[in-house]
Order: structure tokens, then sequence, then C-alpha cells
């Protein structure tokens, strides 16, 4: 560390390429950025023309496991309320159920059934925001994910997408009113945001 | 133009979801990578990141033994592991705004919500290539600076001492800022 300032607050040092400044209740570190190893110049041989479009075709290329991957996801979702049937809601089934949920809410669209990542979706926020799970009634569990696996299996007829939204709005509605029940008249808060931007700045170091 | 060479990384993948982890490696495969480990808890994955020494995590949130908070501060503790700087990018179908706080707050480095994209996934770990942020320490924090902004028309108390010309920043009246700027 090098001598910092007369009032004592600020200290700057090196270590090993780690430059820290010390200030009076916290301390500023800057390693030295191992991952400069893998910065490339576009002409370097072995980095495809576009990575993005490389993996996109990647991903497409296994698309054909998706309906499969689908399949096994409802399975398990259904395998999860038919414990909650038998025994209840306890911190063991409510937690499979949700993360069954969960997995569908953030993977279906990737997958191909967008439309039952929404369904998925109200049934984690119906167990999220329920205070009491034990109170969830098991009917509205079952609408849930019967409603999943419609989508799923009716997923490229005709009129599926509709039948597919009418039945998701349909259980948002009765969901929200359940959950205005159970909160005291008012539904909990909404805070949904999207990831904070990361974006590169220009003139990247 | 920074590029990335994935040839020259090697990811850790968490994720107890196997599909999600075979799309993971796909697409990092997609860019080039060819060194990919994979763990499916969090136990596991604390084990494969002393093990194999990652260039880059990439974590789910919900998972069995510890979760990916956890295993985030588990790896964030200075001196316990060989490298508590390494960036980890969680990626989750967590998309609330105070998930995202909690996270950030745990040192999490990157938030990506679920449903994924590559270009989305390409675009965070450039961003942990090419840009990345300083560490701060402090008695019950250590991670990725948080402020990921310099906000020159912030009006407030500067939390961190020592770092600012005032400490405090005088607030100017709603008011009086109207009619300044009459």
């Amino acid at each position: 560390m090098s001598p910092g300032r007369r009032d004592g607050t600020r200290k700057t040092g090196k270590s090993g390429g780690t430059k820290v400044t010390q200030f009076r209740d916290h301390a500023v570190i800057e390693p030295q950025n191992p991952l400069q190893k893998a910065w490339a110049r576009q002409s370097i041989e072995g980095i495809g023309s576009d990575p993005v479009a490389d993996a996109e075709r990647a991903l497409a290329a296994l698309s054909g496991e998706f309906a499969g991957w689908m399949d096994s996801e409802c399975e398990r979702l259904d395998a999860a309320r038919k414990a909650v049937r038998a025994k209840g809601f306890d911190a063991e089934t409510r937690q499979a159920l949700y993360h069954a949920g969960h997995d569908i809410k953030g993977q279906a669209a990737t997958f191909g059934f967008p439309r039952a990542a929404t369904a998925a979706a109200s049934l984690c926020r119906l167990i999220e925001r329920t205070p009491d799970a034990r109170r969830i009634p098991v009917d509205l569990v079952d609408q849930h994910v019967d409603a999943v696996r419609a989508i799923v299996r009716e997923h490229g007829t005709a009129r599926a997408d509709i039948v597919a939204e009418a039945l998701s709005t349909r259980l948002r509605e009765v969901t929200d009113e359940f959950l205005r029940a159970e909160n005291g008249g008012l539904l909990p808060d909404e805070d949904e945001v999207l990831s904070p931007p990361t974006v590169p700045r220009p003139g990247a170091r | 133009m920074v590029r990335i060479d994935f040839n020259r990384l090697r990811f850790l993948l968490i994720d107890d979801n196997a599909h999600m982890r075979r799309i993971l490696r796909t697409l990092l495969h997609g860019f080039g990578s060819r060194e990919v480990y994979e763990a499916e808890d969090g136990a596991a994955g604390l084990e494969a990141f002393t093990h194999n020494i990652p260039d880059i995590v990439i974590t789910d949130w919900a998972m069995p033994i510890f979760d990916g908070l956890e295993l985030t501060q588990m790896i964030r503790q200075p001196g316990a592991n060989a490298n508590p700087f390494v960036p980890i990018i969680m990626l989750t179908g967590h998309s609330e705004k105070k998930r995202v706080m909690a996270a950030r707050d745990c040192g999490v480095t990157e938030f990506l919500v679920k449903p994924i994209s590559a270009n989305a996934l390409y675009q965070r770990i450039l961003t942990v290539v090419v840009n990345p942020r300083p560490f701060i320490k402090t008695k019950t924090f250590f991670g990725p600076d948080r402020r990921r902004l310099v906000n020159p028309n912030y009006v407030g108390v500067e939390r961190r001492k020592g770092s600012a010309k005032a400490e405090i920043i005088p607030q100017q009246a709603l008011l009086e800022r109207v009619k300044t700027t009459e």
C-alpha cells in the first residue's frame, strides 16, 4: 500500500497486479482481468463469423428433442400435483410443485411452448404469493396443471393459441381473486422487471 | 471491436435441470467454447468450482442442497478459494426486482432471466470478459461494484464514506429546482 492522503481516507496500492484503493469504510479492488486472454480480433482464425448465429444454429439442431423434453417436464409437474393431492401441501410437496412449475415457466418458451410458460407462471405466482400454501384449493392446482398439459398436448392444432390464451387469462383471474382473498383484499406486489441493462459500453477497455 | 475467443474460456454450468444444462452447453459450444463443466446442485457446483477453476460460472438460482445465492456467497469469500473474483452469471426464471437486488447483493455479476436466448447470454459473457467491474469490499459486502452508472444529477446522501469530495450532497428542494429551470 502506498501512503494515502493526509486525512487518511484513501490509500492506493498494488499487489500481484490487483489495484486496491482503500477508503474510510470500503475498498475498491480492481483485479487484473484474467479474461483478457480471450480477447480476440475478428480476423482470428477459429472464431466464427457470428457466434450468436452459430449458437442459434446449434440450438436449432437440438430442437428435435424439445417436444420430448417438454413432455417429461409435464410428467414431472403431474407427479408433483399428485403428491400434493395425496399428502396435501407441506414443505416438500410445495417445493416440488413450485420447482416443476418454475422450470416450465423458464424453459417452455425455449422449447417452443410459450403459452405453457404463461400458465406455469400463474401456478408459481399462486404458490409463491399465498401466505399459507395449505389454503390453496387443490382444484385450482389441478386446473393449472391440466392447463399446462393441455396447452402442450394441443400445441400446433387449430385454435390452440386462442384456447391457450383464454385458459391462461382465466387462470390468472381466478388466481388473482384467490390471492386478494388471502392477502387482505390486496394483490401482493408485482414488481417484475427485466434484467438490468448490461450491454458493454463503447470503447471497452 | 473486441470479440471473444471462447476456446480460451472455461465455463462451469450449475443447474439442477438436465435440459437447461444441455441447452446452455449447446449455446456455449455454438459460441466456440470447448471447456464446459457441469454440476447439478450447489454443493457439486462448489466442488467443481474448486477443482476446475472456471473462468466464468453460470448458475441457476433454485437448486437442491444449497442454492445459487448461497453458492455465490461461498465463492465470494476472500481467501476461501482460488478466485473469489470469478464472474458469476445467474440464469433464473425469477424476474422480480427484489430477486435481482438480492442476487446483486450476494455478489452476482450478471443476472439473466429465462427464457434464455443466444444473444442475451452472449451479451452477458461479453460484458464480464471485456468490461469487468471493480470489486467493492465493505464490512457486509464483497462483490462486483453495484453501481453500474454514475449519475451526475444525483442528489442525496453519499453512502460511501471518503469516496467523494463531499460525503453529503445537499438536496435542493423540488420547488427550487423548478424555479432554476424556468
